[in-house]
């Protein structure tokens, strides 16, 4: 009866988890990352970072966007891309407890597309995934054939504020 | 289901997904207000605000090390403080007094009044009514101290001071002079 109840219950929470939701895919260095599309707010085209003293290396400026300031992420250290932007991927993200809007710069066509969302652990993440591409993954996405790692934008975001905190985070796992 | 969204289309298409995901995005509402009358001026190459009744005075400054200082308040770089380097210093707002630090902590008031001289390039211009938002929540270093959010003016964004911070800095690495008038 028991192991019942906790089957249920996991596959109560697999299903939770694995969803068939729509999904932006954009690239981000040499590989393409997936954003649930509910995270993500709009895409614009490259415009004016307004730049202003601040102490924040991560944080390259601020994007007006309907009369709000949206801080962009410099993604550079975490990905090691220097390419020519295309697109700010508007997205929202949760940091220390509190809901954000960040826009990452991204240097490729984006996607809109069907799939499912696999969270995985690690272990079979890192079974699909090169291990260099690991970081700041939250899952897989399985569509049109191709298996996209789902970004994990919090610990993206965490990485761009404290650095050491995303570190431990990644560690944990 | 598949869209691309290819170079040649990328205007329409970030529209068309800009608008699709608007839908999609609960984003709150914008939380802005307008400010009183500020003064814009520039400092390193960068263009500031400051409220226009936190200001006492503007003096010029004749020279570095000789600046103008009035009783009871401190000249400093404001460049040089927001990490901008040290700036020419060509004038001075001098912030009206406030309560001092101490006094503000303590929660008794001790009638001291304290003010500071921001030392800037330019004072360009007083305007009216802008709009002001919020520094986004990430930005969370010594900027939440420096500003009070960020003016919306004519297509630029211009950080506006937070002038009880102010005048609460300690001085040493950017003071300029200590020369009453």
């Amino acid at each position: 009866m028991n192991e019942t109840l906790v089957d249920a219950k996991s596959d109560a929470r697999f299903n939770a988890r694995t969803d068939t939701r729509r999904f932006v895919t954009f690239p981000l260095g040499e590989r393409r990352f997936a954003l649930d599309s509910s995270q993500v707010t709009e895409l614009v085209m490259p415009g004016p970072v307004h730049e202003f003293p601040h102490t924040m290396r991560s944080l390259e400026g601020v994007l007006i966007r309907r009369g709000e300031a949206i801080p962009v992420c410099d993604l550079q250290g975490a990905f090691g891309h220097d390419t020519p932007r295309c697109l700010y991927v508007i997205a929202q993200c949760s940091y220390a407890g509190r809901a954000h809007t960040v826009a990452i710069p991204v240097s490729g066509s984006c996607e809109l597309v069907q799939g499912e969302r696999y969270d995985l652990p690690q272990s079979e993440i890192l079974e699909a995934v090169p291990a260099d591409d690991v970081t700041f993954v939250a899952g897989l996405l399985r569509t049109g054939g191709v298996t996209v790692p789902m970004l994990d934008l919090d610990l993206v975001v965490s990485h761009c504020i404290h650095p050491s905190n995303a570190s431990a985070r990644e560690a944990k796992r | 289901m598949r869209r691309c969204f290819g170079a040649d289309s990328m205007a329409a298409a970030a529209k068309q997904t800009s608008r699709q995901a608007s839908f999609l995005s609960q984003l709150p509402k914008p939380v802005s207000a307008t400010a009183g009358p500020v003064i814009l001026f520039t400092a390193g190459g960068v263009r500031f605000a400051v409220e226009a009744n936190e200001v006492a005075e503007i003096r010029d400054g004749e020279e570095r090390g000789m600046a103008y200082r009035p009783k009871g308040s401190e000249p400093i770089d404001f460049a040089l403080q927001v990490g901008l380097g040290a700036g020419r210093v060509v004038r001075f707002l001098v912030l009206k007094p406030g309560e001092s630090p101490q006094g503000a902590a303590s929660g008794v008031a001790t009638g001291v009044a304290t003010g500071v001289a921001l030392g800037v390039t330019e004072v360009e211009r007083m305007t009216s009514l802008p709009k002001v938002v919020p520094l986004p929540a990430l930005f969370q270093g010594a900027e939440r101290q420096w500003y009070r959010g960020l003016l919306l003016l004519e297509n630029e964004v211009i950080p506006l001071v937070r002038t009880k911070y102010w005048r609460q800095v300690a001085l040493p690495p950017g003071r300029i002079g200590t020369i009453d008038e």
